[in-house]
């Protein structure tokens, strides 16, 4: 098998990809003229149904499937792409959007033009203020070279792209919370069904896709579905970003081919542990995933081999914790962010959140009971699953996991009033002194 | 197949049923008696998924799912008692109840709370959480009807969804995020909607009470009487609850044909007037020209010789009906044409003609499917609350359009197009539709005959609204209505009141020319302009005026004070001392509808009984009893009866060939008087024309007298356009005067550009700022602004 070459990120890092001529020496916008010249939307459908793309947001959605949902009723559709990236441990749109925004422009027309979209929307987390602003200049010049607008690229096609910027809020990155947004509302997950193909964007048929997802278009138009699907497991093929953060010597974002193993990945690519260090748990998926831990080294990083381990690939968000870390203090952090950010809307997620960080901070804090883990223990039954939206299911799932594996760690916070790693390392720091 | 839609068959907790499809889950348990239990819920709304304690166990699903957006499907074996499920819904409340404060004790609520009551059925025993509770805002005082308390509060969000899907006036707000979340307003400017009761009802829980109910009983110290609003024409149902014999609170009791399960706030709160001191609590004769407290006997002595003398001489005149109800009015006017001889009888004190369209007569519920609805003279959200809310649904979730025509831009919740037209240009444009409409040229109307031809053509169901004040365009809509129906347009009217039963009013009798049941009569009485002006001219020498209050409602007011001045007796029968009743030498002390039975008719037609619900005071009588008193004092006892169910089947059975009449027939008409010109505002140096304009909190009987419509009531105010704001030097919220012919009255200035230049729009019936100085019988009157006030004012207000 031929290794594995870079496709989303070819010539980052040694290339300046925001300048036009750059992108286009590299072959970019190629895909565009082929599809707008030599394709027609459906056969741009079939070769991204064919390769078996699924979405990179985090649910892992087959992409070709999700825009062949779209009713043909003469009604007005929206694209809009989704770059809010806020998953925590996850940054790799943020790199895509600050580094190769017109290959996102390029994903977002090709895509626009399957779904006969005439409008698109970019929907830019409110923090990415540099990327918003080189986006912005890429878009122009898009539009000044006839990539974006009237008849592109001398086609019958016309597409308008409309930036939007969020304000901050981690639930606008769930797809229809972020078409309340772009609608002027609050942002908050909507009740499905109506699902967005049907009633999306402003009530019309709309496809919400990853900024990485889009990303993939323009290869799969380019290279043909059977390359695309060659990489990686058949079912969940492709290059994935995944951003590898945590005790790791080289933390950073990192293209390789879906399912490779997770111990590969740290070792080959992220510079491995640090001496001396032993591994403990990681994320495999971002804030939302359940941990897996030292025997799970060898599962493949892509959606089925990463579920069939009851957790998720999610958004590529690779947390690695070595022995140095609390896990009472990990999913504190945790606990915490989900219950900042919950909306409110429904009651699990609202109330629950809130209790289970209390209880949580309690723990850390060397304040807990063991009535708390008690407690602890029950509430992925009726705090999981019962939500409107997946945010509220995501709160349990890493606090569960750590707990069912590492049940003394926690227990100790309860006995000795406090975490027994902090104690230690007192002590070690003592002793080195 | 049921309406259509065909059936889906499933099992719900081991029972098979069929259903319709797309019928949720909670629809579909509830129609087989099996409960589930909703907070966020609610049949009049788009569900909202939000508080998930509806969650069910479906079979060949992972996850419990909710009851409330899940629909019946082919098949489907859902379970709502399984083990499963109980653990769902006591995770649930467990959530609910983490930070609630428990103050059942003292909560309006108690007894009627969902919280409670699920708790109790579904809830975990005892509360795991043993930190103390998270706390939030308590007697948050969200505007003058409503005080909220977040610590109570579920967030279900049925109130803000109430007011943005039911209401679409988008005023209550979820502020904060997460469990920080609370209730509040849009800008945090109070909570001013006329609805804004109907949220402490569909609040599941007891965060959002009424001030005016708020710690005054218990839910099951209450009885019940079910009553029919009279505030205005709607007629929306509700219940009178009442403790120890006094009224402590009304409330919804849905008629889906009528009110579609809300009220509006001026229905819910006018009681309270009955428990000041100003309510008339016994009889009043004047005595050297001062109203002195008297018996009944007295009052109905003196009256009766007073009537049964002008009548003799065939100078006598009653006025009234359309506060009444039905079987009052039948007695009313059996009092002037069986006891006194006298078909000088009218229950038109106000501008108002018709109550009652005489073909095409259509029912609330016609709103709901129609695809343009037309709308001239009525303010349907100041004047017929309720049907309103219709109107907005049918704009903002069925596209139906709806048409203003009319001088100035009235309010409105939803997309409507409003199309200028002057006072009297109505009727040539309806002519003029009429003509185009016929000859199939829509798009050749001149100006906007044409915009709004086209619209009727393309209509599938056309609705047109008035206010019957102006009988030529009544007529002129009636034979454009015919040309639509020609061509296959399903088309209707409703006509709003200017009192709550003006309809019932005129379909009992109480007009010059028509009897019970419309009956023509071949001869025609005195319209109420006739009584006055021939009063003024000393030529009727006894008014009777029961449930009326022209002195303040009647357009010429200038001739109503001369005539209320001039006749020599005035008997005045009412619950608070209103305008009229000042001029008046005997008062009756009347019953209100909470103190009685019978019958009322809506601006639709429809004849609704009410039940009394509390004992009037001592010295109170109804105006059945007031009229059968009278009637007996003249001698002729049997022709009125004091009982409601007594006249009520006398009226029935007249009332009877009216109902069943084709409905190509025309209803017969009440006489009309000559048209009177609107004024000229040439006619008046830098002259403005006055158009009245309504308001829901406006009027000067129980609306004047009652504390708890106090603090929404208005100041009297006038709204300038801003170009003639500023040539007459006005500033917004400066105090002016306003000058006319006839008088002055002192107004709050305000501008806005909803008002044709050349005009001025002043608050009707108001006691303190009576408009009806300023204008004449046509109902619009003429006025400048007196400089003198203008400058005097701004210093003070400086
Ligand atoms: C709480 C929450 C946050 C999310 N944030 C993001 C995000 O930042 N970026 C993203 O692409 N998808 C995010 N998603 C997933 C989106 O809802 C949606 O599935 C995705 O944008 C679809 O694109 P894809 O099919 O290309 O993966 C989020 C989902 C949830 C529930
Ligand atoms: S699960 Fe949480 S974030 Fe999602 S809709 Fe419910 S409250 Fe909002
Ligand atoms: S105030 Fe009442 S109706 Fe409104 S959200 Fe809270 S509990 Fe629901
Ligand atoms: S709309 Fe009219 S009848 Fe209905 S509650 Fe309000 S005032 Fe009463
Ligand atoms: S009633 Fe179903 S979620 Fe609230």
């Amino acid at each position: 098998m031929a290794p594995f070459e870079p496709v989303l990120t070819r010539g980052l890092g040694r290339l300046d990809l925001t300048d036009l001529s750059v992108y286009e020496a590299q072959g970019g916008f190629g895909a565009l003229r082929k599809a707008l010249r030599d394709m027609t939307p459906e056969a741009v459908v079939n070769e991204v149904s064919a390769s078996n793309l699924r979405g990179r947001g985090g649910a892992g959605f087959p992409t070709g499937r999700k825009w062949s949902f779209l009713p043909n009723d003469g009604r007005p559709r929206y694209l809009v792409c989704n770059c809010d990236e806020a998953e925590p441990g996850t940054f790799k749109d943020h790199m895509l959007l600050e580094q190769t925004p017109f290959q996102i422009i390029e994903g977002l027309v090709i895509s626009a033009y399957a779904i006969r979209a005439e409008r698109a929307f970019m929907y830019i987390r409110g923090e990415f203020l540099e990327g918003y602003r080189i986006f912005r200049r890429a878009l122009e010049t898009a539009r000044e070279r006839g990539y974006v607008g009237p008849r592109i690229a001398g086609s019958d096609f016309s597409l308008d792209i409309v930036v939007h910027r969020g304000a901050g809020a981690y639930i606008c990155g769930e797809e229809t919370a972020m078409l309340e947004s772009i609608e002027g509302k609050r942002g908050e997950p909507r009740l499905k069904p109506p699902f967005p193909a049907n009633a999306g964007l402003y009530g019309m048929p709309t496809v919400v896709n990853n900024v990485e997802t889009l990303c993939c278009v323009p290869h799969i138009v380019e290279r043909g579905a059977q390359w695309f699907s060659s990489i990686g497991p058949p079912k969940c093929p492709g290059p994935k970003i995944i951003s590898v953060s945590g005790h790791v010597r080289k933390p950073g974002n990192y293209e390789v081919p879906m399912g490779i193993p997770a111990g590969q990945l740290i070792e080959e690519y992220a510079g491995g542990l640090e001496p001396g260090r032993r591994l403990k748990a990681i994320q495999p998926g971002g804030g939302s995933s359940a941990a897996i831990f030292e025997e799970d080294l060898d599962t493949g990083l892509d959606f089925d081999s990463l579920a069939a381990k009851g957790t998720m690939l999610g958004s590529g968000g690779f947390v690695v914790m070595d022995d140095r870390t609390c896990l009472v203090r990990a999913a504190l952090t945790l606990v915490r962010f989900f219950e900042h950010e919950s909306c409110g809307q429904c009651t699990p997620c609202r109330e629950g959140g809130q209790w289970v960080a209390r209880m949580v901070g309690r723990l850390e804090a060397g304040e807990g009971s063991n009535a708390d883990l008690a407690i602890l223990r029950t509430l992925n039954r009726t705090l999981t699953g019962t939500n409107l939206c997946p945010l509220g299911d995501s709160i349990m799932p890493f606090l569960s996991s750590v707990l069912r594996r590492f049940p003394e760690e926690f227990e100790t916070h309860v006995t000795q009033a406090g975490c027994p790693l902090a104690a230690e390392q007192a002590v070690a720091a003592g002793a080195g002194a | 197949m049921t309406n259509g839609r065909r059936m889906v068959r499933l099992t719900i907790d081991g029972t098979s049923l069929e259903v319709p499809e797309g019928t949720l889950l909670v629809e579909a348990a509830k129609s087989i008696g099996v409960h589930i239990p909703v907070y966020c819920y609610h049949p009049k709304m788009d569900p909202a998924g939000l508080c998930r304690i509806c969650l069910v166990e479906i079979e060949k699903m992972p996850k419990l799912q909710i009851a409330c957006n899940t629909q019946v499907a082919e098949g489907m074996v859902v379970h709502t008692a399984s083990s499963r499920v109980a653990e769902g819904r006591r995770g649930v409340l467990e959530f609910l109840l983490l930070n609630h404060p428990l103050d059942c004790p003292i909560c309006d609520k108690g007894g009627e709370c969902d919280l409670q009551d699920f708790t109790l059925t579904y809830g975990p025993g005892a509360s795991r959480l043993t930190e103390p509770k998270l706390h939030k805002p308590k007697a948050v005082d969200l505007g003058p009807t409503i005080v909220l308390d977040e610590e109570r509060c579920i967030l279900c969000r049925r109130c803000t969804r109430f007011d943005n899907e039911i209401t679409h006036e988008r005023r209550l707000i979820v502020v904060e995020r997460g469990h920080r979340s609370l209730i509040g307003t849009a800008d945090g400017k109070p909570y001013t909607s006329y609805f804004s009761g109907n949220t402490t009802e569909i609040c599941p829980v007891g965060a959002l009470t009424s001030k005016a109910y708020r710690f005054r009983s218990r839910p099951w110290d209450l009885s019940h009487a079910d009553s029919v609003c009279t505030q205005c024409s709607v007629g929306c149902n509700y219940r009178i609850d009442s403790r120890f014999g006094r009224i402590m609170r009304t409330y919804t009791r849905e008629n889906p044909a009528v009110d579609d399960g809300w009220i509006c706030d001026r229905g819910r709160y006018t009681f309270n007037y009955l428990y000041e001191p100003s309510r008339l609590r016994q009889p009043l004769i004047a005595v050297d020209g001062e109203l002195k407290a008297a018996t009944f006997d007295e009052a109905i002595a003196l009256t009766a010789e007073k009537l049964g003398r002008a009548a003799q001489a065939r100078r006598v005149g009653i006025i009234g009906g359309g506060r009444l109800s039905d079987e009052e009015a039948f007695a009313l006017q059996l009092l002037a044409r069986d006891v006194l001889g006298s078909d000088n009888i009218d229950y038109r004190a106000s501008a108002q003609k018709y109550a009652s369209p005489p073909r095409y007569e259509a029912r609330l519920a016609d709103i709901d499917d129609a695809s343009l609805i037309l709308i001239f003279g009525a303010v349907t959200p100041e004047q017929a609350p309720i049907a309103d809310l219709r109107i907005r649904r049918a704009v903002a979730r069925r596209h139906a359009r709806l048409l203003f025509v009319g001088p100035f831009v009235p309010p409105a919740f939803v997309p409507s197009r409003h199309v200028p037209y002057a006072p009297g240009e109505i009727a040539p444009l309806m002519r003029a539709l009429a003509d185009v409409v016929h000859h199939g040229r829509e798009e050749q109307g001149e100006g906007f005959v044409a915009e709004i031809a086209q619209a009727l053509a393309q209509a599938e169901k056309i609705i047109a609204i008035h206010n019957g004040r102006d009988p030529q365009a009544v007529e002129a809509l009636d034979a454009l209505l015919d040309r639509l129906a020609q061509y296959d347009h399903p088309v209707g009217v409703l006509v709003v009141g200017a009192a709550g039963n003006a309809r019932g009013a005129e379909a009992a009798g109480c007009v010059p020319n028509l009897g019970p049941g419309y009956a023509p009569l071949g001869r025609t009485g005195m319209t109420t302009a006739r009584m006055l002006d021939a009063a003024a001219r000393g030529e009727i020498d006894a008014l009777f005026i029961a449930g009326a209050n022209p002195a303040l409602t009647f357009p010429d007011g200038a001739l109503v004070r001369r005539a209320l001045e001039r006749v020599e007796f005035l008997a005045v029968s009412e619950q608070v001392m209103t305008e009229t009743a000042a001029y008046a030498d005997v008062v009756f002390a009347a019953a209100s509808f909470a103190e009685k039975s019978g019958h009322v008719t809506n601006l639709e037609g429809r004849q609704q009984p009410f039940h009394q619900a509390v004992e009037p005071p001592v010295q109170v009588a109804t105006d059945a009893q007031i009229l059968a008193a009278l009637a007996h004092a003249l001698g002729k006892p049997w022709v009125i009866s004091a009982e409601p169910a007594v006249l009520f089947s006398q009226l029935e059975k007249m009332q009877r060939p009216a109902r069943t009449r084709s409905s190509r027939d025309p209803l017969p008409r009440p006489c009309v008087d000559d048209p009177v010109p609107v004024p000229d505002p040439a006619s008046w140096p830098d002259g403005l024309t006055v158009i009245p304009i309504p308001h829901l909190y406006a009027g000067g009987g129980a609306a004047a007298h009652d504390p708890g419509l106090a603090p929404m009531r208005p100041q009297p105010f006038a709204v300038f356009h801003p170009q003639d704001a500023q040539q007459r030097g006005v500033a917004d919220g400066t105090r002016v005067r306003l000058r006319g012919p006839g008088g002055e009255i002192e107004v709050q200035a305000r501008t806005g550009d909803h008002v044709p230049p050349g005009s001025v729009l002043v608050l009707a019936d108001m006691p303190e700022a009576p408009v009806n100085k300023l204008t004449n019988a046509s109902g619009y009157g003429v006025a400048c602004v007196d400089a003198a006030t203008v400058t005097a004012s701004q210093e003070l207000s400086a």
